[in-house]
């Protein structure tokens, strides 16, 4: 692997876990710039730790979660937010 | 015209929330992803109310993001993962604001990767794709798990590790290498499982 595959991979494992600088995101999106294939090693590390961070038990929520959602969703369509929504989906 | 999901198609149902349905494809996203994002939202917050409270804020902004998600930079779980984890730091870093910097503590007395952690509130049986990424990820070793814990679930940077550890910046880094390795080995099993 050449120095800059390995430095590139480095800094998408840092990226990936969160554990990167602010140095460290901006010398990753200039090699990604440069070299779109690296996207997918970020890809990958971002799909492993979401597997890790998924990888919990799972819990039963509250039957009336969802409408609580479903209501708070309603307000912003119906609010300023909803109107730049669909404004930005027409263009 | 409201596009229309295939059930249990998690691209599809999210380009039916991009377009604006917050009915079906709403309830059909929360049912597949909820109980996994309340997991994540426990695990990192340690109080159920809280966890409650901040599951209904990252399913109004995954509403709301819906059009931003871009399939060719990660999969629908990676961005519910990411969304969920970004909202449960906020409020860490709100608590850590209010009551000092008790966090870390609090964390390492109260996680368990690769456990259920013993916990009385598991209510949902545990899925093959579950079972499976647990078994995986008790390939990681200690030390590999332990910075990709203090990284991704407390959000510390490298060197804030490096402190915490009191480990040179660049064996934090090296671990955190190691470890993203490791867990990329084990794509090929979660692919599998999550195909099930």
């Amino acid at each position: 692997m050449s120095d800059e595959k390995e430095r590139a991979e480095l800094l998408a494992a840092l990226h990936a876990a969160g554990a990167a600088s602010e140095e460290d995101e901006q010398e990753l999106q200039a090699l990604l710039d440069a070299d779109p294939s690296l996207q997918g090693v970020v890809r990958d590390f971002q799909d492993s730790i979401a597997a890790l961070a998924s990888s919990f038990e799972p819990l039963e929520t509250s039957s009336k979660t969802l409408g609580q959602i479903q209501k708070k969703i309603a307000r912003e369509k119906g609010g300023l937010l909803g109107t730049l929504r669909r404004w930005f989906s027409k263009s | 015209m409201m596009t229309e999901a295939r059930p249990n198609d998690p691209a599809d149902l999210v380009a039916a929330m991009a377009a604006g349905d917050s009915g079906s494809p709403l309830s059909e996203f929360y049912a597949l992803y909820a109980s996994t994002v309340l997991a994540l939202l426990m695990k990192m917050l340690g109080s159920r109310a809280e966890a409650e409270e901040i599951l209904q804020e990252v399913f109004v902004e995954l509403w709301r993001r819906a059009p931003q998600y871009d399939s060719s930079r990660g999969s629908v779980v990676a961005w519910v993962v990411t969304v969920a984890r970004s909202r449960a730091l906020d409020a860490l870093r709100a608590r850590t604001r209010r009551h000092g910097d008790a966090q870390l503590q609090f964390f390492s007395q109260r996680h368990g990767l690769g456990t259920d952690g013993g916990r009385p509130d598991v209510l949902v049986s545990s899925t093959r794709w579950h079972q499976a990424l647990r078994q995986a990820f008790q390939r990681l070793s200690e030390d590999q798990r332990s910075v990709l814990e203090l990284s991704y679930f407390l959000g510390m940077s490298h060197g804030q590790i490096a402190e915490a550890l009191n480990l040179p910046v660049g064996t934090v880094k090296s671990r955190i290498l190691a470890g993203m390795r490791a867990l990329r080995t084990m794509l090929p099993i979660i692919h599998r499982s999550m195909r099930v």
